[in-house]
């Protein structure tokens, strides 16, 4: 057992196939804590995404182990799990015309009854998430009557109904301009200091997460390139060989940390 | 500036599934007495009881298509899916030709044949569908949706082939049955409804209890999945109920069109999207617009004397118009 204390969430030597012989996860390692935030970068193709189906338990990895909250994650009923790990995908979206407040409450459904009813308290912990994502104001109107942070935001504020301890964020920026970017990224962070959460973002934004993680997870071709704290991982070196891409690391005003810009 | 509400509206809370539940049963039971008094002959009471055993027919049909319908839109997260879309329908044409070749040359009654039939072609075809959108231990939802539209055309052709081996007098049978009418014989063997009923109501209240886990389904299997919902285990079971019902609903009225796709929809709009309440006002609903549909029926046949029209030609030409005309004034209520 290598799960240090304190690691809510943790993969140790991963790996992954969809087709055998063909390791798209190549013996990944990852940890997260309780009021952690740790994002995970890497190229196109390099994994990130099917690391999270490995974490989420969609995926069965074909060898490592993945456990949440010190118990292997494929001996959870969905049910089970939803409690203590929530998921925010990459890009809302809705069949049907659900309100925002109606969207934030199925993330209770891991803790209601059998015909799938909502308790006043329910709706308390509902509304709770949409006032720290700032949704309230706009509970009553559809999805798609949002602008796409407004909408990521629901769908974040859905997450937290789920009163996870771990939360996990597919791209969530990668739709939004850089005042939603800025704001999904302080709210990360928030969970993470004021609700200790262990959260984990997978992300293409390297300036943003090296600005906000306390953790960086760099993965390259199914494997982790670089791992750990912020300062180990924004490397010249590493970057440009992991991006493939000249990297200048440009220091920032105010001196809080390296820019990193592509050549 | 908007003052802040204490917690979430739009609960659906139990008194209010309850209250839909009594209201909408009183209206059903009320809506079936006000339909058999109604009719060509004078009322006695042979008439009324067969008059009562087709209306709850109607009925058991009617709720059968409508939440059928309902849950596939739902588990496809596609609202022009309806349950003729799994090729029951065309499977159970192909069984109700073959049961009519088979009365030719034995003696039985005429529920064992059609019916009996139907319902066996239909499910037949289900499992087919079911055997082909299954891979590597899921259920592809597209697979699905393309399972059933092939199996449709290849169930059409082999109808056509039977077809030319009848004999004409035969081929109208298969003609009348194909138009979709609610059984008047169904009055002479109760067993079948009973069973019928039997079926659509387990079915519902299954769908019922997954009202939740079908909203969380709206936003895509990894959300849902990620919510708590066993999303493989949910399409599965749905799609065995679905199959159940509709191969129900045509073994005993044929193909009736239109209704398992336009009655979600109509509550849809009306109600809004949570299928916890959809679940339930789907089903009444839709036996509500099969009982109101096949009573019009009787009543075209007595103003005009022209003989019962089927009853999918009604279904069709009044839900279609009324459909259309929700579509146009509600916005946003129940978005395609």
């Amino acid at each position: 057992m290598n799960q240090s204390p304190g690691h809510v969430l943790t993969a140790s030597k991963v790996k992954f196939a969809y087709r055998p012989g063909q390791n798209v996860l190549d013996g990944v390692d990852l940890a997260a804590a309780a009021g952690r935030l740790v994002c995970v970068l890497g190229a196109n193709g390099s994994g990130k995404t099917t690391l999270l189906g490995c974490l989420l338990g969609r995926l069965r990895p074909s060898g490592g182990r993945i456990e949440l909250d010190g118990r292997a994650i494929d001996s959870y009923l969905p049910r089970s799990r939803a409690r203590l790990m929530a998921y925010v995908p990459q890009q809302p979206a809705v069949a049907f015309a659900f309100t925002a407040a109606e969207i934030v409450l199925t993330g209770r459904l891991s803790h209601i009854g059998i015909l799938g009813l909502t308790s006043s308290r329910d709706r308390e912990i509902g509304r709770a998430a949409m006032e720290m994502t700032g949704t309230l104001d706009f509970a009553d109107r559809m999805l798609d009557e949002l602008s796409g942070g407004e909408a990521q935001c629901v769908m974040i504020a859905r997450a937290l109904a789920q009163q996870p301890s771990v939360l996990l964020l597919d791209e969530p920026t990668s739709h939004l301009d850089i005042a939603n970017q800025l704001k999904i990224y302080r709210m990360m962070r928030r969970l993470a200091d004021d609700w200790a959460m262990a959260v984990v973002c997978v992300s293409h934004d390297i300036n943003l997460a090296s600005r906000f993680a306390d953790e960086l997870v760099l993965m390259r071709r199914g494997r982790v390139v670089a791992g750990g704290a912020v300062a180990q991982v924004i490397d010249r070196e590493i970057l440009a060989e992991t991006y493939g891409v000249q990297i200048d690391l440009i220091e920032a005003p105010g001196g809080s940390g390296p820019i990193v810009q592509a050549r | 500036m908007t003052r802040a509400p204490m917690t979430l509206p739009h609960a659906v809370t139990g008194r209010k599934l309850l209250l839909w539940v009594v209201g909408l049963s009183l209206a059903v039971v009320g809506l079936g007495l006000l339909c058999s008094l109604v009719g060509q002959h004078r009322l006695t009471v042979g008439i009324w009881r067969i008059r009562l055993y087709r209306g709850a027919a109607a009925a058991v049909v009617g709720a059968a298509l409508a939440v059928a319908g309902l849950a596939l839109q739902a588990l496809l997260r596609n609202p022009l899916a309806e349950p003729y879309i799994l090729g029951i329908s065309s499977g159970s044409g192909v069984g109700v030709l073959c049961g009519l070749a088979l009365a030719a040359h034995l003696d039985l009654p005429s529920w064992a044949t059609t019916p009996t039939l139907a319902m066996v072609g239909g499910l037949a075809t289900s499992v087919v569908v079911y055997a082909i959108s299954h891979r590597r231990g899921r259920m592809d939802p597209y697979v699905l949706l393309l399972a059933g539209v092939m199996i449709n055309v290849f169930n059409g052709a082999l109808i056509l082939v039977i077809l030319q081996f009848t004999q004409p007098t035969e081929m109208i049978h298969f003609i009348g049955w194909g138009m979709g009418k609610v059984p008047e014989w169904i009055w002479s063997a109760p067993i079948l409804l009973i069973v019928g009923a039997a079926i659509v109501l387990g079915a519902w209240g299954i769908l019922l209890a997954r009202g939740a886990a079908f909203n969380a389904l709206g936003l895509g299997d990894e959300v849902a999945s990620s919510t708590g919902v066993s999303v493989h285990s949910l399409r599965i079971w749905t799609f065995v109920l679905v199959s159940l019902m509709t191969a129900m609903a045509v073994s005993l009225a044929g193909p009736i069109g239109f209704l398992g796709l336009i009655v979600p929809h109509v509550c849809r709009m009306l109600i809004g999207p949570d299928h916890r309440l959809l679940v339930i006002v789907s089903g009444f609903g839709g036996a509500v617009f099969l009982m109101t549909a096949d009573t019009l029926c009787r009543l075209i046949d007595i103003w005009t004397g022209m003989g019962e029209l089927p009853v999918g030609v009604i279904t069709a030409m009044t839900g279609g118009p009324f459909f259309i005309y929700l579509l146009r004034t509600r916005r946003g209520g129940g978005a395609l």
